[in-house]
C-alpha cells in the first residue's frame, strides 16, 4: 500500500461535500440575502468571486496555521486553543460562528470514529470551539497530507458548499453549478497562495452584508436552513 | 506629515466619587480642552483635531486609560474628515490604544468618519478590558462626501479593531476597503448600501446567558428599525463578554439615532442606569 496514495484518497473523502457532518444544513447568511433579493442567479458568479476574495485568504490562513501546528514535532495545545479563539473573534455573527464550530467539532469527531490520532483527540478535548478551517488543517497534518494540498482541498470544499447552498435557494441548475465550481478553481489557487506568508490575525476580510444576513437569519419567516 | 499625540488618563476621585481627567498630554493637531462632569459621575471629553481633519500622511496616536471604577465618555466635535492624500504621502494613520481597568467604563461615541476622494487612511484601534470593565464603542463609516456626489472615491480605507477582554480576543476586525480594486457594491461586501455602522457593547465577566438575553431584546429593536432597501440592523452576541450591533444603510439617515437607542437599552440592562448622550458644544 502506497502511503501517499492512501493519504490522497483520504483527502478526497474529507473534502467531499457529502461528508456526514451536517454542512448542508447551514447557509451562513446566504439564505437571508436570497430571500431579500440581494443575491440572484444572474450575479452568482461575480458574487462567488468577490466572496472568495473576502473569505478564502482568511480561512486559508487559519487552515494553514493549524496544519503547521499539527505538523510540528510537538503539538502546542495552547497554540491550538489560541488559534481557535482568534477564529472566533473574526466571526461576529453568532449563528455563523456556532454553525461553524458545530461543523468543526463534528469533523474531528468523525475522524476519531474512523481512527485514533492523539493530537486530534487532544485538539477536540481542549478547545472550547473548533472550526472547519482549523480542524481540516490539523487533520491534514496528522494524516500526513501536504500543507498546500490540505489548504486547497479545504477551500475547494468550502466553495462547493456555498454553491450547493445557492442551488437550494435559487434556480441554479446542476450544470451551471458545476461550471461555476470549475471556473473558480484558478481563483482558489491564487487566493490560497496569498495565505502562504500571511499571519491569519492580519488577513483582511469584509463580507459585511453576509455577516449581517447571518445576524438577521432568525428573523426570516420561512427558512430552509438551520437557525 | 504630522505626528500628533494625545494621552488621556481618567481616574475615580475617591473623595467625591466622580471621575476626573487626571492626566492629559497633547501634541497638535489632537487636542482636548477640558473634561466636563456628566450627570452620572463620569467625565466627558471632546476630541478636537485642530486642522479640521486627518491630512495626507498624518501619523496620529491616541492613548486612553480609564482607571479602576472610573467612567469616561469620549466624543468628537464633528465628523472625522479624511482629506485627499498626495501621491507621495504615506498612508495616514490614527493608532488608538484604550485600556479600561477593573470596573471602569469607557463610552467612545464619535461622529462619522468621512473619507474624501483620493484619501488613504488606516485606523488601528486596540481596546483592552480588565475584569468587570465595560465598553460602549461605536463607529459610522460614510461613503464620502455624498452631497457632492462623492461615493466610494477614496483610495484606501483600512479599519483594524481589536477588543480584548481579560487577555482574550472577543472581536477582531480587519477591513481593507479599496473600492477601485474591490467594488463595495458587490453583495459579498455592502451590496446596495453605502453606510456602515457598528456598536460594540462589552463588559468583561458577564455570563454568556445574559448576553444571549440582551441579544434577543436588542434584536427586537433591530427588527423595528429595519427598513428593507433603506437600512438593515442586526445584533449578535460575541464569543464572550459582549455583543455587536451592526447596520447597513443606503442613505445614512437614522443611523445616529438608532445607535443611540441601542446604547441606551444596553446600558440600562447592563448597568441599570440611563445612557446620557454627550453634550456636543464644549
Amino acid at each position: 500500500m502506497d502511503p501517499e496514495h492512501l493519504a490522497g484518497l483520504r483527502l478526497l473523502q474529507l473534502a467531499d461535500s457529502a461528508l456526514p457532518i451536517g454542512a448542508a444544513a447551514h447557509s451562513f447568511g446566504l439564505e437571508t440575502l436570497t430571500s431579500e433579493g440581494l443575491l440572484d442567479t444572474e450575479h452568482m458568479e461575480s458574487f462567488l468571486r468577490d466572496y472568495l476574495v473576502e473569505m478564502a485568504p482568511l480561512e486559508g490562513a487559519f487552515c494553514r496555521s493549524a496544519h503547521r501546528l499539527g505538523a510540528g514535532p510537538e503539538f502546542s495545545v495552547d497554540g491550538w486553543v489560541d488559534l481557535n479563539r482568534r477564529v472566533s473573534a473574526r466571526k461576529p455573527a453568532r449563528e455563523s460562528r456556532v454553525a461553524a464550530a458545530t461543523l468543526g467539532r463534528r469533523f474531528l469527531g468523525l475522524l476519531l470514529d474512523l481512527g485514533e490520532w492523539p493530537r486530534l483527540r487532544l485538539a477536540r478535548e481542549r478547545a472550547a470551539a473548533v472550526y472547519p478551517s482549523t480542524a481540516f488543517g490539523l487533520a491534514g497534518a496528522v494524516l500526513g497530507l501536504e500543507e498546500e494540498a490540505t489548504v486547497l482541498a479545504f477551500l475547494h470544499q468550502a466553495t462547493a458548499g456555498s454553491i450547493s447552498a445557492c442551488q437550494r435557494l435559487l434556480p441554479l441548475g446542476q450544470t451551471r453549478a458545476a461550471r461555476l465550481l470549475w471556473d473558480l478553481k484558478p481563483l482558489i489557487l491564487e487566493l490560497a497562495a496569498q495565505s502562504r506568508a500571511a499571519n491569519p490575525g492580519e488577513v483582511p476580510s469584509f463580507p459585511a452584508l453576509l455577516e449581517l444576513g447571518a445576524m438577521r437569519h432568525p428573523d426570516l419567516s420561512t427558512r430552509l436552513f438551520i437557525s | 506629515m504630522r505626528g500628533g499625540r494625545l494621552q488621556l488618563r481618567f481616574d475615580r476621585d475617591r473623595a467625591c466619587g466622580r471621575t476626573i481627567l487626571a492626566a492629559c498630554e497633547q501634541q497638535p493637531p489632537l487636542r482636548v480642552v477640558r473634561a466636563f462632569p456628566t450627570g452620572d459621575g463620569a467625565a466627558l471629553v471632546h476630541l478636537h483635531n485642530l486642522s479640521g481633519g486627518i491630512l495626507g500622511g498624518d501619523q496620529l496616536r491616541l492613548s486612553v486609560r480609564v482607571g479602576p471604577g472610573a467612567a469616561a465618555q469620549i466624543t468628537s466635535t464633528g465628523a472625522t474628515r479624511v482629506y485627499r492624500s498626495r501621491p507621495a504621502s504615506p498612508v495616514s494613520v490614527q493608532a488608538t490604544a484604550m485600556v479600561v481597568e477593573e470596573e471602569g467604563l469607557l463610552e467612545y461615541l464619535p461622529d462619522p468618519l468621512i473619507p474624501f476622494a483620493g484619501s488613504r487612511y488606516r485606523q488601528e484601534t486596540r481596546i483592552d478590558l480588565a475584569h468587570g470593565a465595560g465598553l460602549f464603542w461605536w463607529e459610522t463609516i460614510a461613503p464620502g462626501r455624498e452631497a457632492r456626489g462623492e461615493i466610494f472615491e477614496y483610495e484606501l480605507l483600512q479599519l483594524h479593531l481589536d477588543i480584548v477582554a481579560e487577555g482574550r480576543p472577543v472581536a477582531v476586525e480587519r477591513m481593507w476597503l479599496e473600492p477601485s480594486l474591490r467594488p463595495l457594491g458587490s453583495p459579498a461586501r455592502l451590496g446596495p448600501f453605502r453606510y456602515l455602522s457598528t456598536l460594540y457593547v462589552c463588559r468583561a465577566g458577564v455570563e454568556p446567558d445574559r448576553w444571549l438575553r440582551l441579544e434577543r431584546q436588542l434584536s427586537e429593536l433591530a427588527r423595528h428599525l429595519t427598513r428593507p432597501a433603506e437600512v438593515l440592523w442586526g445584533v449578535s452576541s460575541l464569543p464572550e463578554n459582549g455583543l455587536i450591533v451592526r447596520a447597513l444603510s443606503a442613505g445614512g439617515g437614522g443611523m445616529a439615532a438608532g445607535l443611540t437607542e441601542f446604547w441606551k437599552r444596553a446600558k440600562r440592562e447592563l448597568y441599570g442606569r440611563e445612557a446620557l448622550p454627550p453634550r456636543k458644544a464644549p
